[in-house]
């Protein structure tokens, strides 16, 4: 039963990555052979293997700044995700009102939105001539910042766009913590932040590591986002990479930067699975 | 009982459907046999799908009733490069690539890495009208069958005189900070044209002949001076940044946040016409040295089938009848010389001829450059 679905993975994931990394080790033949036919600037070897494609992505200053760019943007981007869903998520669970409804299902709009009209629309909204500018112009206030094609303009599309997901998971995870465990604690008299800090923090770690996780993953490997409302130089990965794929006729190049990202991806699903397995001992050990 | 009638049924059923198929299938090969399938394949933006799925496809059919053109297109090229790869692969094992007859900037890649047939095993007469020089960049595996160039639009509100020459632009471009913008070369011909534009008036003419007709990496050092001058400018364009894509930059010359920008003569027109542009903003040419333009290619694989049927379509494409659909539709070159076509359409075109188009580098060539330019400029 096991069988079909591992060999459908084996065939259209493993097979190629397997091809790919060998391409960035300087092997050019068998499946490589007709990319390795087209691309510029390759190091291939016939026998063993080389890291000069390596050596030649990661001593390459522009990259440096790609990389710092794509590790800063993911790191804010990540945090604030993180933090304005968890408000978002603990006000919706403490409040039942109508505004309380009502910013639960704001929140959720941008997950209707495709990310290419999301991007051109943040790129307009803070333009030099946009919306924000505008407004605080009337205001009286003539210094606002342009933030059209800077990274500050990415990490913001970027928390737009994942902000739904995390509300979502959050919500999720804190409507899982029973009434009567709150109830208890502020019947012995413990304060609201006592109670948020002592019973929902704990109870909602997965979550809260599922959302840190995937947006980081998300952000790491974005294309649209930056591609539409970064500055040219530096910017994230994601446009680099598509770059040096079709641009600059570097496949060998594009891939390296691939197994980059995979590796800080790699990182980062690691730490998912680390909280995962250590709640899980934790819920054993209970029972 | 009930479960007997039920498996009789879906045999019956299968057989039913069986013999339906094979039926179709006979009869499919049998009506093959008089009317031949080419494929084109196309990408770009919208107005090269309308020109052959509205003008010219019809037109060809008509005129040939045993040929058929089935049409793929891929918008704004995102097919391209897996297309690359599955012609490269099926021409390598001699197989057929499911498409007979490529229209994107892919072309010059098949036709420089030799996997499309040489315009001299081509057999159509109208051939030999096209440019030959137009044949040099692409090692003559490739048939051009349009021409567009770079121009400069300006706001004619804001600009009464537009800059005339290169070096006028440049002073224009200091005069007047953050008015001017060109798009990242990686990602569009028109910010490429610009660039290359900079770097060339700086190189002798027998080194950028060089550079127009083959892969010469060592040649490269000659960019240095260009890429300076275009990294000063900087501090001068539009936010001090290069935006992504063609129609990104037409987006702030439309909006009136920059003033003056290289563009697609053919992309302005449509963008004038639409009214993406304002009808104050005016296109015109520099000169010393003029902006690049460039030959669309068509191209056809080595391993295509019906290649007989192919380059009927491909003479088809360069009649002057045709060319006249592409002239109006696209606001584009001819690939033909002028004397060929109708009057209306020479006087169109009086000041500008087709065979003036500036070359630009060969395609390797182009992908150093721009790899540079990302190091370099911004």
């Amino acid at each position: 039963m096991v069988l079909p679905p591992v060999a459908v993975i084996a065939v259209f994931i493993g097979f190629p990555v397997v091809a790919a990394i060998a391409y960035t080790l300087g092997r050019a033949g068998g499946p490589n052979s007709v990319v390795a036919s087209l691309g510029q600037r390759q190091f291939i070897v016939q026998h063993g293997v080389t890291l000069d494609a390596y050596r030649d992505v990661l001593s390459n200053d522009t990259i440096h700044r790609d990389l710092w760019a794509t590790i800063w943007v993911t790191i804010v981007s990540t945090l604030v995700v993180v933090v304005v869903s968890w408000a978002i998520a603990l006000y919706l669970r403490l409040a039942d009102t109508r505004l309380a409804r009502i910013v639960s299902a704001l929140s959720v709009v941008p997950l209707f939105i495709p990310v290419v009209i999301a991007s051109y629309a943040i790129l307009t909204f803070y333009a030099s001539d946009g919306f924000m500018r505008t407004i605080a112009y009337h205001l009286g206030w003539n210094g606002f910042p342009t933030l059209g094609f800077t990274l500050t303009c990415v990490v913001l599309a970027e928390i737009w766009v994942n902000i739904p997901f995390g509300v979502l998971m959050m919500s999720s995870g804190l409507n899982g913590v029973p009434n009567n465990l709150i109830e208890a604690a502020r019947d012995s008299g413990a304060s609201m932040p006592r109670v948020v800090r002592s019973i929902l923090l704990p109870m909602n770690v997965i979550p809260t590591v599922i959302v840190g996780t995937f947006t980081a993953i998300y952000v790491l490997g974005s294309f649209t986002v930056p591609y539409l409302t970064g500055p040219t130089a530096p910017n994230l990965l994601g446009p680099t990479m598509s770059n040096f794929f079709s641009a600059f006729n570097q496949p060998q190049q594009a891939e390296v930067l691939a197994i980059v990202v995979f590796v800080f991806a790699l990182g980062i699903g690691a730490v998912y699975v680390w909280a995962n397995v250590r709640t899980g001992k934790r819920s054993s050990v209970a029972q | 009982m009930k479960r007997k009638h039920l498996g009789a049924i879906v045999v019956l059923a299968l057989a039913v459907v069986l013999a339906s198929v094979a039926a179709a299938s006979s009869a499919a090969t049998k009506r093959q046999a008089k009317t031949d399938t080419i494929v084109l394949y196309a990408s770009g933006d919208v107005n090269v799908q309308s020109l052959w799925q509205q003008y010219i496809i019809p037109g060809f059919e008509k005129k040939n009733k045993n040929i058929k053109v089935k049409f793929i297109f891929s918008e704004h090229g995102v097919n391209d490069t897996t297309t690359l790869a599955r012609i490269g692969a099926a021409v390598k094992q001699r197989k057929w690539p499911g498409i007979d007859l490529v229209d994107a900037g892919l072309v010059t890649t098949l036709a420089t890495d030799g996997l499309t047939q040489p315009v001299t095993k081509a057999t159509a007469p109208n051939i030999k009208n096209v440019d030959q020089t137009l044949l040099t960049p692409v090692k003559g595996a490739a048939i051009p069958y349009r021409g567009s160039s770079v121009v400069l639009a300006y706001d004619s509100k804001n600009v009464p005189t537009p800059p005339k020459s290169l070096g006028a632009l440049l002073a224009w471009i200091k005069a007047h900070p953050g008015k001017f913008t060109y798009n990242s070369p990686n990602s569009g011909g028109s910010g490429y044209s610009f660039a290359e534009t900079v770097v060339d008036s700086t190189i002798p003419a027998n080194i950028l002949k060089q550079m127009q007709t083959g892969y010469v990496p060592n040649l490269e050092s000659y960019w240095k001076q260009g890429f300076d001058t275009l990294h000063s400018l900087n501090q001068y364009v539009y936010q001090g940044v290069y935006p992504n894509g063609n129609a990104a930059v037409l987006d702030l010359l439309g909006k009136g946040q920059i003033w003056v920008a290289p563009v697609w003569s053919d992309q302005s027109l449509t963008a004038l016409k639409t009214g993406q542009l304002p009808a104050s903003v005016h296109l015109t040419q520099i000169a010393s040295p003029s902006f690049t333009g460039g030959a669309a290619y068509l191209g056809v694989p080595k391993s295509a089938r019906h290649k007989v049927d192919v380059y009927k379509f491909v003479d088809y494409v360069l009649s002057p009848a045709a060319q006249t659909q592409i002239i109006n539709v696209m606001a584009g070159f001819p690939a033909i010389p002028l004397k060929l076509m109708p009057k209306a359409i020479q006087n169109k075109f009086a000041d500008v001829s087709a065979n003036s188009l500036r070359p630009t580098y060969a395609q390797k060539q182009q992908s150093d450059f721009k790899a540079q330019w990302q190091q370099i400029v911004p």
